[in-house]
């Protein structure tokens, strides 16, 4: 037959002695055909063009698209599902999966039975589900190029990268736009989540029960939500940035026990950072700047508040509470924009202590020119006035130590400024 | 420092507990804005009561893990009464009178009696109460009824609204651990709908045991008015929260674990899961016509998703579920994304496309992106509803009609205004807001953590229940009420509605055991009495009580023998409630106005016991005692 004979059979002896590589026509069903008798370890080259089929990869085999081949599931399920260990596919670009939330839909879905699929350098487009991990244990997905969809109904989209129950997944370098959420995980634990860039999304980052896991240097900008991390304890959250995000910039609900330092999070036009019912964890080096406001603080305690900046909040720090809160260490505290106090021994620490929660930040955000004031008599006025009367209802913080200058993270340098 | 700026920065500080405004400094500063100045938008009224003022409304509280219904004023947040119904009363004897055990145990499955009796019991004495709803006429509470679910030994209870006790407790074969409950609303209630949330065999005897393949969950409607179980349903996936149209058509529940997980990574699997859409005459015309399996005595109908007989239809609804609330506009039904920041709104005239074959989504109308974590949602009468966002703990209001429009393609807003509640809200309830009367006057938030809000009181906290006037444009938190464990949902009745009476009718059928005891017995339980009827080692004690003296000032009696003490109050005087309590014998009960209670204990304990009213009753209430003589066995 002659459909057999177009397909070229190579031995790779330095590879391994069994492994094949297997150059495919581009045709519908090839990819399925050559897979049937695709040995374990082979790999199977696509040609430039589009694959007009869905692909079940059920023996560990390296699919590679070569940049240059596409697989168009022509709306039915998912396009590649991975269900055998040891799979990898890269290079391809994948389009054409069906629209069911209850099949999960998706570009590229790694099941349960796929021990480390390497998902690698694919382009991702207007699936329902990008790549979705479905209990793939110690699976890798990078560099990959994932474009959700744009309907009107966020409901109706589905999220770029999705994981459940996936333990020691890593989720590197891609860039995720359009869909519902960047990468939404429920239900994991040690998973990575490092280098990835996410626009025009609901969240960049939805994270729920997901105990041990890293995310790090990511960019999320312009999305409703930047970094919504629930319910989780021993996560490290390090260095991401948020810029022009529209909810909040950084979200913490029932977090506990973890890293939280280095973020940089710009013009959010609710919250910076809503810390909420989240407790003992390090919370420092980060930057908070132009948000309606810096912190909102609340029902968390034993957190360690040191060495971030709020930089022009309109309110710096919103806290609920009656009880105090001191935010700073072995004699450092927060750099706080509003704070008109002196340093006379110039150790760049203020020589008095600052409460981050009164209202002066309201007026220096509506109105800038108030900042003239910060030395005035009536200024000074009113901030004796709250030292030297506590205020009737108890509760508030307390930075005995507040720095003179900011501390920018490593992470602002991720992107451009404006000044 | 002037008066004036003190009182600013005590402004201050009350501005930053509840809300982030803040003016008063800004205001005495010279420069910002003007909020101090602010005109407060119209109240629904005051809601702190003066001595002696009478509230608008009848709160109904469950009480979670505690097992009793409470009764508060609304909107003092007043706690009026504690009406003891799962749980085991020690101030009223619930669990130790004939009467209570009567209603404890005489809808008892068999071998639930076994299993107590094993345990050394004759009832459970804990239950889980979540949900207490009223009976309905036409839409609105009718102040028959008061319903109620145990989740943690899966029955449905009934209290009376007329003497507020409860009447009735039933446990519900074939289901396991009661969670949402709702009675039907049109023309009447009618059935009272149960979800049964935890996954077993159907038959749940040993035989079937790791393996959740086999697993089912039931749906149950009572008869309300008899108590009796009418029919049973088998579902897909597992039952959460339930609430019903205001035709009387269609039944809602929702379904965290449309996986049948029995972890939570098995139940987080699915991005969607659903809410079951019951045909109430489908069902009825299946039983109707044979078309089910006889299970302890139930007539259960097969409404799994591949079961064929069209009674139930599962609508996909994204991640989770949790609340189910039926709007007062009588057509809408909202249902909650918990883990969605979604809440999915159904229209109940689409429905019967759905059940001719029609999207099962065809029937959503809207599904607004609300906040994080929405549970539960309330209603004005102005077409707004109220979401209690868990996570962002917060209430959301929003336009129902541009929610609709919204999700037809129109670019609006759907959110109104959202208010920080403390902290992390469950259930809410609105005035009258689970009818079709619904007034837009006052909100409960039922926040699960108070945290800080209150004195501390060491580890174990108050819940926090707040106080929401919505009859502005903006909603004000104006009180927090903390409570003792753990009430999970509310509704606020108007007064009108509820008309309790003040003493007990002589004739009411609460001690019929008794009454039929006294009259072979020869004794007028509704006159003066003070008669002890020996019968070989019963004896059996009528007494009857009037301030500040019972009938009987001692008795004698052997030691082994049962003795039962029925005690009558004669008074008729409102709020004169005797009591009973047998000291050292671990007996107590209450009697109230014109009741009779009786308790039955065996005298095991030689020698003399004085018995004294313990619910005060007269200025000679601690005169009010007498002696019970024990001879010794062996004297």
């Amino acid at each position: 037959m002659k459909r057999f004979l177009s397909f070229c059979l190579l031995f790779l002896s330095a590879v391994s002695l069994h492994a094949a590589e297997w150059d495919l026509p581009v045709r519908a069903g090839a990819i399925s055909e050559t897979l049937a008798q695709a040995a374990d370890g082979d790999t199977l080259r696509l040609g430039p063009g589009t694959y007009t089929e869905t692909v079940v990869l059920d023996k560990p085999v390296i699919l590679d698209g070569q940049g240059h081949a596409t697989i168009d599931g022509q709306g039915q399920g998912s396009v590649i599902t991975v269900t055998a260990d040891g799979v990898t596919v890269k290079g391809v670009t994948v389009i054409g999966s069906g629209s069911s939330h209850d099949g999960i839909d998706s570009g590229i879905q790694l099941k349960k039975t796929a021990y480390a699929p390497q998902i690698l350098n694919n382009v991702v487009l207007g699936n329902l589900y990008g790549i979705d991990i479905h209990g793939a244990k110690d699976a890798l997905v990078a560099g990959n190029r994932i474009e959700g969809r744009l309907d009107h109904r966020m409901n109706d989209r589905g999220n770029g990268v999705y994981v459940w129950n996936a333990p020691g997944a890593i989720v590197q370098g891609n860039d995720i736009r359009y869909g519902r959420d960047g990468i939404f995980v429920n239900s994991s634990r040690k998973n990575i989540f490092r280098d990835n860039i996410f626009r025009e999304l609901r969240f960049a980052v939805h994270f729920m029960y997901a105990n041990g896991s890293t995310v790090s240097d990511n960019i999320s900008i312009g999305n409703d939500l930047g970094y919504a991390i629930m319910f989780t304890k021993n996560v490290e959250v390090i260095g991401n940035v948020s810029i022009d995000d529209r909810e909040h910039g950084i979200a913490f609900n029932y977090t506990n026990s973890s890293d939280i330092r280095d973020n940089y999070v710009r013009s959010a036009q609710q919250k910076c950072a809503f810390l909420y019912n989240s407790h003992k964890n390090d919370f420092s080096g980060n930057w908070f700047e132009s948000c309606d406001i810096g912190i909102h603080f609340t029902g968390s305690d034993k957190n360690r508040i040191v060495g971030n900046s709020f930089v022009a909040n309109r309110t710096q720090v919103k806290l609920v509470t009656t009880k105090w809160y001191e935010w700073s260490e072995d004699g450092e505290g927060n750099y706080y924009s509003d704070n008109a106090a002196y340093d006379v021994n110039g150790d760049g620490i203020a020589d008095a202590p600052y409460r981050p929660n009164d209202s002066m930040d309201h007026v220096l955000w509506t109105q800038p020119s108030a900042k003239l004031l910060l030395g005035s008599p009536a200024v000074q006025l009113v901030r004796w006035s709250q030292s030297a009367f506590p205020a009737l209802l108890p509760g508030g913080v307390i930075d005995s130590h507040p720095l003179m200058t900011p501390v920018t993270p490593d992470a602002s340098g991720k992107v451009s400024h404006d000044g | 420092m002037t008066d004036e700026t003190k009182k600013g920065l005590s402004m201050t500080r009350r501005g930053v507990l509840g809300t982030a405004a803040t003016g008063a400094i800004a205001a005495t500063a010279g420069v910002g804005s003007t909020m101090l100045g602010a005109t407060q938008a119209k109240a629904a009224g005051k809601f702190a009561l003066e001595p002696g003022e009478l509230d608008e409304y009848y709160g109904f509280w469950s009480s979670g893990q505690t097992g009793e219904l409470r009764i508060l004023g609304v909107p003092s947040m007043r706690e009026l009464m504690r009406v003891p119904v799962f749980n085991r009363c020690s101030a009223t004897g619930w669990g130790q009178t004939n009467e209570s055990l009567k209603i404890l145990t005489e809808n008892l499955l068999p071998e639930t009696k076994e299993f107590l009796a094993a345990n050394g019991k004759v009832t459970y004495d804990n239950g889980d109460l979540h949900h207490p709803h009223m009976s309905f006429t036409d839409g609105t509470y009718d102040g028959r009824f008061l319903f109620m679910n145990d989740k943690a030994n899966t029955r449905v209870a009934r209290v009376r609204c007329d003497v507020m006790k409860c009447d009735k407790i039933i446990e519900i074969p074939n289901a396991h651990d009661i969670h949402g409950l709702r009675p039907q609303k049109y023309p009447r209630t009618g059935y009272v709908f149960a979800n049964g949330e935890h996954e077993a065999p159907l038959v749940n005897d040993g035989k079937i045991l790791d393996d959740p393949s086999q697993y089912v969950n039931i749906f149950t409607a009572i008869d309300g008015d008899t108590m009796e179980i009418a029919w049973q349903v088998i579902v897909s996936g597992n039952l959460d929260n339930t609430d019903c149209d205001y035709q009387g058509n269609y039944a809602f529940s929702t379904s965290y674990n449309s996986e049948m997980g029995v972890n939570l990574s098995e139940m987080t699997e699915n991005e969607t899961d659903h809410v079951v859409v019951f045909d109430l005459k489908a069902i009825e015309a299946a039983v109707e016509a044979g078309n089910y399996q006889e299970l302890k005595g139930v007539k259960v109908v097969d409404g799994r998703k591949d079961s064929g007989l069209n009674v139930t239809k599962y609508i996909p609804i994204p991640n989770s579920p949790h609340g189910v609330n039926a709007c007062p506009d009588k057509k809408h039904i909202m249902i909650n994304g918990k883990l969605s920041p979604t809440v999915s709104v159904i229209d109940v005239t689409k429905l019967p496309d759905v059940f001719g074959g029609a999207d099962p989504r065809s029937a959503i109308v809207a599904e607004p992106q609300l906040g994080l974590g929405p549970l539960h949602t309330a209603f004005d009468n102005r077409g707004n509803a109220y979401t209690t966002l868990f996570l962002d703990s917060q209430v959301v209001k929003w336009d129902i009609a541009k929610a609709i429009e919204a999700y037809g393609g129109a670019d609006v807003d759907p959110i109104v205004d959202k208010v920080d509640v403390q902290y992390q809200p469950g259930h809410n309830s609105t005035s009258m807001g689970e009818t079709a009367e619904a007034d837009g006057k006052w909100l409960i938030s039922m926040n699960k953590f108070s945290k800080d809000r209150f004195l501390n009181v060491g580890p174990l906290k108050p819940e926090n229940e707040q106080l929401i006037d919505i009859s502005g444009d903006k909603m004000k938190v104006v009180h927090d009420g903390p409570t003792f464990a753990e009430p999970h949902d509310s509704i606020i009745v108007h007064r009108s509605k509820v008309t309790p009476a003040e003493t007990w009718q002589r004739n009411d059928p609460t001690w019929a055991d008794a009454r039929a005891q006294a009259e072979a017995d020869g004794v007028d339980l509704d006159d003066y009495q003070d008669t002890i009827i020996r019968d070989g080692n019963k004896v059996r004690v009528y007494m009857s009580s009037q301030a500040p003296s019972f009938s009987i000032e001692q008795f004698t009696v052997k030691q082994g023998d049962e003795v039962t003490v029925i005690v009558t109050n004669l008074d008729d005087i409102d709020d004169l409630t005797h009591g009973f309590c047998m000291a050292n014998f671990g007996v107590a009960m209450e009697i109230g106005p014109q009741a009779t209670s009786s308790v039955t204990f065996v005298a095991e304990r030689p020698g003399v016991h004085w018995y004294y009213c313990q619910w005060f009753c007269h200025a000679l209430h601690m005169e009010m005692r007498g002696r019970m003589l024990v001879e010794p066995r062996n004297g």
